[in-house]
């Protein structure tokens, strides 16, 4: 029997790798249906969708509003065109500042 | 311009990922350790698996005891984006052989591919110069993570977790704000995926954004979607 983690790192490193591999091996020879290419292009909007809420409200485990303070900041920032990496470190930035005067309250 | 030129022109390119690569991968020790992974088993992690979000999942779902089975599902639909984004990118490059390829496919995630499909780039070693990059940084963000992890205060490897999803909202902002169809899009799939979680738990993540795509068929218009313009 196989260790829980080992076996969930094999598993996840396997069907990671698939689906970017395909492509290499058959970038030549692929060709979709114009409706299957919208479904997958579509994917990573949805995914990131979903990924985003509920999940960005448990960042912190006690405090929900932390992560919904933190996606306010990064969709303002984005909103005015701040380069990506700027837009991370100051929405950490801001996040440790709100947890400096968090027990102030 | 030699290999090693082009490499080294996209390695630069690739450096402003690091800023969010680096604090990101310190964010995912953190959940990885708190969920019972050894550093080296973490560190594993994002070498092989590299996929930011699939890992943030993973060792969250690692940390709430769900089944190995339902976290390779999950990761396996969270990451097949891979497989449009690979498609592109291996498009996109000349000079290139089956080697190559492979190794710029396992590099390939969000940033690299939206990086080198915005620019006019079409040197296999620019790309692997901006991903190998991001992929080290992502590692090293890691490898960080777990020797330090200890000395750091805990409201900074807190604000660390909002750093993925800091990148995700800064990814999905321009599209929002270029389409309504696609704003509308994101609302329905978030709101899906809250209702879907009461029942499925773990599984909403893949069934909310498979539906959602579905949906997306019908109420967003093919101008609209990510590289229907090429």
């Amino acid at each position: 029997m196989m260790d829980y983690i080992a076996l969930v790192i094999l598993g996840c490193t396997i069907v990671t790798f698939i689906p970017r591999l395909i492509p290499a091996l058959f970038i030549d020879k692929l060709n979709f249906p114009p409706k299957a290419e919208k479904f997958l292009n579509l994917i990573p909007y949805t995914a990131l969708a979903a990924l985003i809420c509920p999940g960005v409200l448990t960042v912190d485990n006690q405090l929900w509003y932390i992560g919904l303070i933190g996606a306010v900041v990064a969709a303002g920032l984005a909103w005015k065109k701040v380069p990506l990496g700027a837009i991370v470190i100051l929405t950490v930035v801001v996040l440790i500042s709100v947890y400096s005067i968090v027990p102030l309250f | 311009m030699s290999r090693k030129e082009k490499f080294i022109e996209g390695a630069k390119k690739g450096i402003p990922i690091t800023f969010g690569y680096v604090p990101m991968g310190i964010g995912y020790a953190a959940i990885a350790i708190k969920a019972g992974m050894t550093p080296l088993e973490t560190i594993s992690m994002s070498f092989l698996v590299y996929a930011g979000a699939g890992q943030i999942i993973a060792a969250s779902m690692v940390l709430s005891g769900a089944t190995a089975m339902a976290i390779i599902l999950t990761n396996f639909v969270v990451n097949l984006r891979y497989f449009v984004m690979s498609t592109c990118v291996l498009n996109q490059v000349e000079e290139s052989n089956l080697p190559l390829n492979i190794l710029a496919a396992h590099v390939t995630v969000d940033e690299s591919f939206a990086m080198f499909s915005l620019s006019e780039d079409s040197s296999i070693w620019v790309y692997l110069g901006i991903a190998i990059t991001a992929w080290l940084s992502w590692c090293l963000g890691a490898g960080i993570g777990v020797v330090i992890l200890d000395l750091l205060p805990v409201i900074v490897t807190n604000s660390f977790n909002i750093s993925l999803y800091a990148l995700f909202v800064a990814i999905l902002i321009p599209a929002i704000k270029e389409s309504k169809q696609i704003a509308l899009l994101v609302l329905i799939t978030a709101v899906l995926n809250v209702v879907l979680g009461q029942f499925l738990g773990n599984w909403s993540l893949i069934v909310s954004t498979l539906v959602g795509a579905a949906v997306g068929m019908y109420i967003v218009d093919d101008e609209y979607v990510l590289g229907s313009d090429e």
